[in-house]
Protein backbone atom coordinates (compact mmCIF):
# COMPACT_ATOMS: atom_id res chain seq x y z
CA UNK A 1 0.00 0.00 0.00
CA UNK A 2 1.59 3.63 -1.17
CA UNK A 3 1.68 5.97 1.59
CA UNK A 4 -0.95 8.50 -0.22
CA UNK A 5 -3.36 5.50 -0.10
CA UNK A 6 -2.40 4.97 3.57
CA UNK A 7 -2.36 8.25 4.54
CA UNK A 8 -5.78 8.84 3.21
CA UNK A 9 -7.22 5.36 4.30
CA UNK A 10 -6.14 6.87 7.99
CA UNK A 11 -7.89 9.82 7.60
CA UNK A 12 -10.96 8.00 7.20
CA UNK A 13 -10.82 5.60 9.53
CA UNK A 14 -10.44 8.37 12.18
CA UNK A 15 -13.10 9.37 10.96
CA UNK A 16 -15.48 7.03 11.17
CA UNK A 17 -14.10 5.60 14.48
CA UNK A 18 -15.07 8.97 15.73
CA UNK A 19 -11.42 8.98 17.42
CA UNK A 20 -7.86 9.26 16.35
CA UNK A 21 -6.31 5.94 14.32
CA UNK A 22 -2.48 5.69 13.97
CA UNK A 23 -1.60 2.69 11.32
CA UNK A 24 1.38 1.74 12.55
CA UNK A 25 1.96 -1.10 10.24
CA UNK A 26 0.51 -2.67 6.89
CA UNK A 27 0.70 -6.01 5.50
CA UNK A 28 -1.12 -8.09 2.40
CA UNK A 29 -2.39 -11.60 3.93
CA UNK A 30 -1.85 -14.67 2.00
CA UNK A 31 -4.54 -16.38 0.27
CA UNK A 32 -7.68 -14.97 -2.06
CA UNK A 33 -7.69 -15.02 -5.79
CA UNK A 34 -10.54 -12.33 -6.20
CA UNK A 35 -9.93 -10.32 -2.70
CA UNK A 36 -7.00 -8.69 -1.24
CA UNK A 37 -6.66 -8.74 2.89
CA UNK A 38 -4.30 -6.65 4.43
CA UNK A 39 -3.64 -7.46 8.17
CA UNK A 40 -3.57 -3.68 9.63
CA UNK A 41 -1.91 -2.92 13.14
CA UNK A 42 -3.41 0.42 14.55
CA UNK A 43 -3.74 2.34 17.74
CA UNK A 44 -7.26 3.88 18.11
CA UNK A 45 -7.53 5.99 20.92
CA UNK A 46 -3.89 5.17 21.78
CA UNK A 47 -4.84 2.02 22.29
CA UNK A 48 -3.22 -1.12 19.90
CA UNK A 49 -5.63 -3.04 17.76
CA UNK A 50 -5.24 -5.51 15.31
CA UNK A 51 -7.74 -5.02 12.22
CA UNK A 52 -8.35 -6.97 8.86
CA UNK A 53 -9.14 -4.75 5.66
CA UNK A 54 -10.54 -6.83 2.78
CA UNK A 55 -10.60 -5.23 -0.90
CA UNK A 56 -11.41 -6.32 -3.93
CA UNK A 57 -8.56 -7.64 -6.35
CA UNK A 58 -8.01 -6.30 -9.94
CA UNK A 59 -10.13 -8.59 -11.34
CA UNK A 60 -13.05 -9.51 -9.57
CA UNK A 61 -15.82 -12.36 -10.13
CA UNK A 62 -19.11 -11.63 -11.56
CA UNK A 63 -21.07 -13.71 -9.12
CA UNK A 64 -19.15 -12.72 -6.28
CA UNK A 65 -21.31 -10.33 -3.40
CA UNK A 66 -19.66 -6.50 -3.62
CA UNK A 67 -18.13 -5.36 -0.12
CA UNK A 68 -20.52 -3.64 1.36
CA UNK A 69 -22.99 -6.61 1.21
CA UNK A 70 -20.44 -8.94 2.36
CA UNK A 71 -19.90 -6.40 5.43
CA UNK A 72 -24.04 -6.31 6.19
CA UNK A 73 -24.06 -10.15 6.02
CA UNK A 74 -20.80 -10.08 8.16
CA UNK A 75 -22.90 -7.72 11.06
CA UNK A 76 -25.77 -10.20 10.62
CA UNK A 77 -24.02 -13.00 11.21
CA UNK A 78 -21.94 -11.50 14.08
CA UNK A 79 -25.23 -10.50 15.41
CA UNK A 80 -26.78 -14.17 15.24
CA UNK A 81 -23.68 -15.24 17.46
CA UNK A 82 -21.81 -17.13 14.45
CA UNK A 83 -17.99 -17.09 15.21
CA UNK A 84 -17.10 -14.51 12.68
CA UNK A 85 -14.47 -11.40 13.29
CA UNK A 86 -15.81 -8.39 14.26
CA UNK A 87 -17.05 -6.15 11.32
CA UNK A 88 -15.81 -2.48 12.63
CA UNK A 89 -16.27 -0.03 9.51
CA UNK A 90 -16.95 0.32 5.70
CA UNK A 91 -16.18 2.11 3.12
CA UNK A 92 -18.24 2.25 -0.46
CA UNK A 93 -15.91 5.44 -2.00
CA UNK A 94 -13.45 3.75 -4.04
CA UNK A 95 -11.45 6.92 -4.14
CA UNK A 96 -9.83 5.93 -0.79
CA UNK A 97 -7.91 3.27 -1.69
CA UNK A 98 -8.68 2.72 -5.46
CA UNK A 99 -11.40 0.23 -4.73
CA UNK A 100 -14.59 -0.10 -1.74
CA UNK A 101 -13.27 -1.95 1.43
CA UNK A 102 -14.23 -3.12 5.23
CA UNK A 103 -12.25 -3.59 8.35
CA UNK A 104 -12.68 -6.35 10.57
CA UNK A 105 -11.07 -7.08 13.49
CA UNK A 106 -8.08 -9.56 13.43
CA UNK A 107 -8.35 -12.99 14.97
CA UNK A 108 -6.07 -15.72 15.36
CA UNK A 109 -5.78 -18.76 13.72
CA UNK A 110 -4.88 -20.80 11.26
CA UNK A 111 -7.05 -21.35 7.63
CA UNK A 112 -5.05 -22.89 5.48
CA UNK A 113 -6.86 -26.15 4.38
CA UNK A 114 -3.95 -28.52 4.17
CA UNK A 115 -2.67 -27.87 7.45
CA UNK A 116 -6.18 -28.28 9.32
CA UNK A 117 -6.57 -31.76 7.27
CA UNK A 118 -3.41 -32.58 8.27
CA UNK A 119 -3.51 -32.12 11.83
CA UNK A 120 -6.92 -33.54 12.03
CA UNK A 121 -5.80 -36.75 10.45
CA UNK A 122 -2.89 -36.75 12.76
CA UNK A 123 -5.56 -37.20 15.54
CA UNK A 124 -7.55 -39.68 13.30
CA UNK A 125 -9.99 -36.95 13.18
CA UNK A 126 -11.70 -34.46 15.01
CA UNK A 127 -15.57 -34.93 15.57
CA UNK A 128 -15.27 -32.19 18.28
CA UNK A 129 -14.23 -29.26 15.90
CA UNK A 130 -16.64 -30.55 13.12
CA UNK A 131 -19.25 -31.20 15.68
CA UNK A 132 -18.56 -27.23 16.44
CA UNK A 133 -18.33 -26.34 13.36
CA UNK A 134 -21.73 -27.70 12.37
CA UNK A 135 -23.73 -25.54 15.14
CA UNK A 136 -21.65 -22.66 13.45
CA UNK A 137 -23.51 -23.74 10.13
CA UNK A 138 -26.86 -24.28 12.29
CA UNK A 139 -26.75 -20.48 13.22
CA UNK A 140 -25.97 -19.14 10.10
CA UNK A 141 -29.21 -20.92 9.27
CA UNK A 142 -31.34 -18.96 11.45
CA UNK A 143 -31.47 -16.22 9.66
CA UNK A 144 -33.77 -16.37 6.88
CA UNK A 145 -35.70 -14.31 4.73
CA UNK A 146 -37.14 -11.90 4.52
CA UNK A 147 -34.14 -9.86 5.85
CA UNK A 148 -34.24 -5.99 5.95
CA UNK A 149 -30.83 -5.83 5.49
CA UNK A 150 -30.31 -7.96 2.53
CA UNK A 151 -32.23 -6.49 -0.28
CA UNK A 152 -28.68 -7.47 -2.16
CA UNK A 153 -29.57 -11.21 -1.87
CA UNK A 154 -32.94 -10.55 -4.41
CA UNK A 155 -35.89 -13.13 -3.80
CA UNK A 156 -35.20 -16.46 -2.25
CA UNK A 157 -35.69 -19.73 -4.76
CA UNK A 158 -38.92 -21.07 -4.65
CA UNK A 159 -36.83 -24.56 -5.54
CA UNK A 160 -32.93 -24.17 -4.68
CA UNK A 161 -32.51 -27.30 -6.47
CA UNK A 162 -34.16 -26.79 -9.99
CA UNK A 163 -32.61 -23.18 -9.55
CA UNK A 164 -28.82 -24.34 -9.24
CA UNK A 165 -29.40 -26.84 -12.60
CA UNK A 166 -30.75 -23.83 -14.49
CA UNK A 167 -28.41 -21.22 -13.56
CA UNK A 168 -25.19 -23.96 -13.83
CA UNK A 169 -26.27 -24.78 -17.41
CA UNK A 170 -26.15 -21.23 -18.36
CA UNK A 171 -22.98 -20.75 -17.10
CA UNK A 172 -21.56 -23.73 -18.92
CA UNK A 173 -23.07 -22.17 -21.85
CA UNK A 174 -21.83 -18.44 -21.35
CA UNK A 175 -18.33 -19.83 -21.07
CA UNK A 176 -18.57 -22.05 -24.10
CA UNK A 177 -16.64 -24.89 -23.24
CA UNK A 178 -18.22 -28.11 -24.22
CA UNK A 179 -18.06 -29.90 -20.92
CA UNK A 180 -20.27 -33.63 -21.30
CA UNK A 181 -18.63 -34.97 -17.79
CA UNK A 182 -20.62 -31.76 -15.90
CA UNK A 183 -23.70 -31.89 -18.24
CA UNK A 184 -23.63 -35.28 -16.96
CA UNK A 185 -23.75 -34.28 -13.44
CA UNK A 186 -25.85 -32.13 -14.34
CA UNK A 187 -28.60 -33.97 -16.11
CA UNK A 188 -28.59 -36.64 -13.08
CA UNK A 189 -29.21 -34.07 -10.42
CA UNK A 190 -32.39 -32.52 -12.92
CA UNK A 191 -33.44 -36.46 -12.44
CA UNK A 192 -33.18 -36.33 -8.47
CA UNK A 193 -34.68 -33.22 -7.66
CA UNK A 194 -35.81 -33.42 -3.83
CA UNK A 195 -38.69 -31.31 -3.13
CA UNK A 196 -38.19 -27.41 -2.29
CA UNK A 197 -37.55 -26.26 1.86
CA UNK A 198 -38.12 -23.17 3.20
CA UNK A 199 -34.70 -20.82 1.91
CA UNK A 200 -32.25 -20.14 4.98
CA UNK A 201 -29.21 -17.84 4.39
CA UNK A 202 -26.33 -19.95 2.59
CA UNK A 203 -22.63 -19.04 3.08
CA UNK A 204 -22.07 -20.88 0.30
CA UNK A 205 -18.38 -20.92 0.66
CA UNK A 206 -18.09 -22.71 3.93
CA UNK A 207 -15.30 -25.28 3.65
CA UNK A 208 -12.16 -26.69 4.83
CA UNK A 209 -9.50 -23.24 3.78
CA UNK A 210 -12.55 -20.75 4.50
CA UNK A 211 -12.77 -21.43 8.62
CA UNK A 212 -10.11 -20.21 11.47
CA UNK A 213 -8.91 -22.92 13.93
CA UNK A 214 -7.05 -22.13 16.92
CA UNK A 215 -5.70 -24.62 19.21
CA UNK A 216 -8.66 -27.28 18.22
CA UNK A 217 -11.33 -24.18 18.69
CA UNK A 218 -13.24 -22.48 15.44
CA UNK A 219 -12.36 -19.06 15.98
CA UNK A 220 -13.73 -17.22 12.57
CA UNK A 221 -16.26 -18.32 9.52
CA UNK A 222 -14.66 -16.29 7.00
CA UNK A 223 -15.15 -15.35 2.88
CA UNK A 224 -19.30 -14.42 3.14
CA UNK A 225 -19.01 -12.82 -0.89
CA UNK A 226 -21.23 -16.22 -2.00
CA UNK A 227 -23.65 -15.81 0.20
CA UNK A 228 -27.31 -16.18 -1.21
CA UNK A 229 -30.74 -17.62 0.12
CA UNK A 230 -31.03 -21.70 -0.42
CA UNK A 231 -31.60 -24.69 0.85
CA UNK A 232 -29.34 -25.35 3.86
CA UNK A 233 -28.30 -28.81 2.59
CA UNK A 234 -26.10 -26.72 0.04
CA UNK A 235 -23.82 -25.87 2.47
CA UNK A 236 -23.89 -29.28 4.55
CA UNK A 237 -23.20 -30.60 0.76
CA UNK A 238 -20.60 -28.35 -0.01
CA UNK A 239 -18.31 -29.07 3.39
CA UNK A 240 -18.72 -32.72 2.72
CA UNK A 241 -17.93 -33.02 -0.20
CA UNK A 242 -14.80 -35.02 -1.79
CA UNK A 243 -13.09 -31.91 -3.69
CA UNK A 244 -12.82 -30.28 0.32
CA UNK A 245 -11.24 -32.76 1.88
CA UNK A 246 -7.28 -32.43 1.62
CA UNK A 247 -6.96 -35.81 0.51
CA UNK A 248 -8.47 -36.86 3.81
CA UNK A 249 -11.39 -38.53 2.04
CA UNK A 250 -12.42 -40.71 4.65
CA UNK A 251 -12.75 -37.86 6.87
CA UNK A 252 -16.08 -37.13 5.10
CA UNK A 253 -16.97 -34.03 6.76
CA UNK A 254 -14.18 -31.27 5.44
CA UNK A 255 -11.29 -33.72 5.27
CA UNK A 256 -11.78 -33.24 9.54
CA UNK A 257 -13.57 -35.26 11.25
CA UNK A 258 -16.86 -37.57 10.66
CA UNK A 259 -20.05 -36.48 8.92
CA UNK A 260 -22.15 -38.30 11.62
CA UNK A 261 -20.12 -35.80 13.81
CA UNK A 262 -20.96 -32.80 11.99
CA UNK A 263 -24.36 -33.39 11.20
CA UNK A 264 -25.00 -34.10 15.31
CA UNK A 265 -23.40 -30.78 15.73
CA UNK A 266 -25.73 -29.51 13.16
CA UNK A 267 -29.09 -30.33 15.02
CA UNK A 268 -32.13 -31.44 13.77
CA UNK A 269 -32.97 -29.40 10.22
CA UNK A 270 -30.67 -31.95 8.42
CA UNK A 271 -31.97 -34.27 6.32
CA UNK A 272 -29.32 -36.68 5.15
CA UNK A 273 -31.46 -38.73 1.92
CA UNK A 274 -30.52 -34.73 0.72
CA UNK A 275 -26.62 -34.57 1.02
CA UNK A 276 -25.88 -37.00 -2.37
CA UNK A 277 -27.62 -34.30 -4.24
CA UNK A 278 -26.02 -31.68 -2.57
CA UNK A 279 -22.50 -32.96 -2.91
CA UNK A 280 -23.22 -33.46 -6.20
CA UNK A 281 -23.79 -30.43 -6.81
CA UNK A 282 -20.61 -28.96 -5.12
CA UNK A 283 -18.78 -31.18 -7.00
CA UNK A 284 -20.49 -29.49 -10.19
CA UNK A 285 -19.89 -25.75 -8.38
CA UNK A 286 -16.47 -25.72 -8.02
CA UNK A 287 -15.80 -27.43 -11.37
CA UNK A 288 -17.80 -24.13 -13.12
CA UNK A 289 -16.46 -22.20 -10.45
CA UNK A 290 -12.47 -23.72 -11.73
CA UNK A 291 -13.92 -23.26 -15.63
CA UNK A 292 -14.40 -19.50 -14.82
CA UNK A 293 -11.20 -19.24 -13.05
CA UNK A 294 -9.50 -20.57 -15.95
CA UNK A 295 -11.59 -18.45 -18.31
CA UNK A 296 -10.13 -15.84 -16.76
CA UNK A 297 -6.51 -16.40 -17.25
CA UNK A 298 -7.21 -17.64 -20.70
CA UNK A 299 -9.03 -14.45 -22.11
CA UNK A 300 -6.00 -12.08 -21.06
CA UNK A 301 -8.68 -10.57 -17.96
CA UNK A 302 -5.96 -11.31 -15.26
CA UNK A 303 -3.19 -13.52 -16.42
CA UNK A 304 -1.87 -15.48 -13.55
CA UNK A 305 -0.21 -19.07 -13.11
CA UNK A 306 -2.65 -19.47 -10.07
CA UNK A 307 -5.75 -18.84 -12.46
CA UNK A 308 -4.44 -21.28 -15.06
CA UNK A 309 -3.60 -23.90 -13.03
CA UNK A 310 -7.40 -24.02 -11.16
CA UNK A 311 -8.66 -24.93 -14.63
CA UNK A 312 -6.59 -28.74 -14.29
CA UNK A 313 -8.07 -29.39 -10.83
CA UNK A 314 -11.33 -29.47 -13.16
CA UNK A 315 -10.64 -33.57 -14.63
CA UNK A 316 -10.28 -34.51 -10.86
CA UNK A 317 -13.64 -32.73 -9.76
CA UNK A 318 -15.08 -34.51 -13.43
CA UNK A 319 -14.03 -37.95 -11.75
CA UNK A 320 -15.86 -37.24 -8.67
CA UNK A 321 -19.00 -36.18 -10.54
CA UNK A 322 -18.88 -39.47 -12.70
CA UNK A 323 -18.39 -41.81 -9.26
CA UNK A 324 -21.20 -39.59 -7.59
CA UNK A 325 -23.79 -39.94 -10.46
CA UNK A 326 -23.40 -43.98 -10.52
CA UNK A 327 -24.16 -43.94 -7.20
CA UNK A 328 -27.28 -41.30 -7.42
CA UNK A 329 -28.56 -43.19 -10.09
CA UNK A 330 -27.93 -46.63 -8.52
CA UNK A 331 -29.37 -45.56 -5.35
CA UNK A 332 -26.35 -46.46 -3.44
CA UNK A 333 -24.94 -42.73 -2.48
CA UNK B 1 13.07 -34.21 -37.64
CA UNK B 2 13.13 -32.34 -34.36
CA UNK B 3 16.72 -32.62 -31.91
CA UNK B 4 16.21 -34.52 -28.73
CA UNK B 5 15.64 -34.24 -25.92
CA UNK B 6 12.17 -33.47 -26.56
CA UNK B 7 9.69 -31.30 -24.85
CA UNK B 8 8.88 -34.04 -22.15
CA UNK B 9 12.49 -34.51 -21.28
CA UNK B 10 13.33 -30.80 -21.10
CA UNK B 11 10.23 -29.96 -19.26
CA UNK B 12 11.24 -32.66 -16.32
CA UNK B 13 14.44 -31.91 -16.27
CA UNK B 14 13.93 -28.40 -15.98
CA UNK B 15 11.92 -29.27 -13.07
CA UNK B 16 13.70 -31.04 -11.50
CA UNK B 17 16.67 -28.47 -11.52
CA UNK B 18 13.82 -25.89 -10.35
CA UNK B 19 13.11 -28.06 -7.20
CA UNK B 20 16.22 -29.68 -6.56
CA UNK B 21 18.47 -26.59 -6.85
CA UNK B 22 16.37 -23.29 -7.23
CA UNK B 23 13.96 -23.68 -4.59
CA UNK B 24 16.22 -24.33 -1.38
CA UNK B 25 17.56 -20.97 -2.39
CA UNK B 26 14.28 -18.55 -2.95
CA UNK B 27 12.94 -16.67 -0.03
CA UNK B 28 9.78 -18.58 1.75
CA UNK B 29 7.43 -16.15 0.54
CA UNK B 30 8.60 -17.16 -3.49
CA UNK B 31 7.92 -21.09 -2.30
CA UNK B 32 4.49 -21.30 -3.38
CA UNK B 33 5.17 -19.25 -6.64
CA UNK B 34 7.79 -21.60 -7.55
CA UNK B 35 6.09 -24.78 -6.66
CA UNK B 36 2.94 -23.42 -8.86
CA UNK B 37 5.40 -22.87 -11.43
CA UNK B 38 6.84 -27.27 -10.89
CA UNK B 39 3.27 -28.12 -10.81
CA UNK B 40 2.70 -26.38 -14.36
CA UNK B 41 5.83 -28.31 -16.28
CA UNK B 42 4.70 -31.33 -14.92
CA UNK B 43 1.23 -30.66 -16.54
CA UNK B 44 2.88 -29.81 -19.86
CA UNK B 45 5.00 -32.81 -19.72
CA UNK B 46 2.40 -35.31 -19.43
CA UNK B 47 -0.10 -33.36 -22.13
CA UNK B 48 3.02 -33.49 -24.22
CA UNK B 49 2.84 -37.44 -24.05
CA UNK B 50 -0.76 -38.12 -24.55
CA UNK B 51 -2.13 -39.10 -27.72
CA UNK B 52 -6.06 -38.24 -27.75
CA UNK B 53 -6.62 -39.06 -31.12
CA UNK B 54 -8.34 -42.32 -30.23
CA UNK B 55 -10.53 -41.30 -28.19
CA UNK B 56 -12.16 -38.39 -30.62
CA UNK B 57 -12.70 -41.25 -32.59
CA UNK B 58 -14.54 -43.24 -30.41
CA UNK B 59 -16.71 -39.80 -29.42
CA UNK B 60 -17.22 -38.95 -32.98
CA UNK B 61 -19.46 -42.85 -32.53
CA UNK B 62 -21.48 -40.58 -30.19
CA UNK B 63 -21.82 -37.08 -31.20
CA UNK B 64 -19.88 -34.74 -33.81
CA UNK B 65 -17.76 -33.21 -31.49
CA UNK B 66 -17.42 -32.70 -27.42
CA UNK B 67 -20.09 -29.74 -27.74
CA UNK B 68 -22.43 -31.92 -29.39
CA UNK B 69 -22.22 -34.80 -27.14
CA UNK B 70 -22.45 -32.32 -23.96
CA UNK B 71 -26.10 -31.26 -26.19
CA UNK B 72 -27.32 -34.61 -26.59
CA UNK B 73 -26.72 -35.38 -22.63
CA UNK B 74 -28.62 -32.70 -21.62
CA UNK B 75 -31.53 -33.23 -23.91
CA UNK B 76 -31.38 -36.15 -22.12
CA UNK B 77 -30.00 -38.90 -24.86
CA UNK B 78 -28.80 -41.55 -22.65
CA UNK B 79 -31.90 -42.28 -19.74
CA UNK B 80 -30.49 -44.58 -17.07
CA UNK B 81 -30.72 -48.19 -17.68
CA UNK B 82 -30.77 -47.87 -20.86
CA UNK B 83 -27.56 -49.75 -23.28
CA UNK B 84 -27.06 -46.29 -24.14
CA UNK B 85 -26.85 -44.80 -20.79
CA UNK B 86 -23.93 -47.58 -20.08
CA UNK B 87 -22.20 -46.33 -23.77
CA UNK B 88 -22.38 -42.98 -22.55
CA UNK B 89 -20.66 -43.89 -19.30
CA UNK B 90 -17.90 -45.98 -20.76
CA UNK B 91 -16.47 -43.50 -23.09
CA UNK B 92 -16.87 -40.44 -20.40
CA UNK B 93 -15.27 -42.35 -17.72
CA UNK B 94 -12.35 -42.66 -20.46
CA UNK B 95 -12.51 -39.09 -21.08
CA UNK B 96 -11.66 -38.24 -17.63
CA UNK B 97 -9.46 -41.02 -17.27
CA UNK B 98 -7.10 -39.14 -20.00
CA UNK B 99 -7.48 -35.83 -19.03
CA UNK B 100 -6.93 -36.75 -15.33
CA UNK B 101 -3.70 -38.86 -16.77
CA UNK B 102 -2.22 -34.93 -17.83
CA UNK B 103 -4.00 -32.82 -15.07
CA UNK B 104 -4.48 -34.61 -11.94
CA UNK B 105 -2.86 -38.02 -12.42
CA UNK B 106 -3.04 -38.86 -8.34
CA UNK B 107 -7.28 -38.84 -8.99
CA UNK B 108 -6.67 -42.28 -11.18
CA UNK B 109 -5.19 -44.08 -7.90
CA UNK B 110 -7.32 -47.29 -7.03
CA UNK B 111 -8.77 -47.10 -10.32
CA UNK B 112 -8.19 -50.13 -12.15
Amino acid sequence: MDEARRAALNAWLSNAAGASVVISATSLLSGGAIQQNWALSVTRGGAAEEWVLRTDNAATLAVSLPRSAEYALLRAAFTEGVTVPEPLFCCEDASIIGAPFFVMRRVAGTATGFRLAKAAAARGGDDALVAALGAELARIHRIRPPHEDFGFLGVPPADAGADFVAAMRARLDAANTPRPSVEWGLSALARHLPPPVPPVLCHNDFRTGNLMVEAGQVTAILDWEFAAWGDPHADLGWFCAPCWRFGNLALEAGGLGSRAAFLRGYGGGADPSRLPFWELAASIRWAVIAADQGARHLSGVERSLELALTAHIIPELEMDILRQVEALDAGTA
Amino acid sequence: MLEQPDATDLLNTARDSLLQKLLPTLPAHLHYEARMIANAMAIAARAAGVDAAPLATRLRSFADDEAHFAARIRAGAYPPGSPAYVGAAKLLQEMVRLRCTVSAPRALKGEP
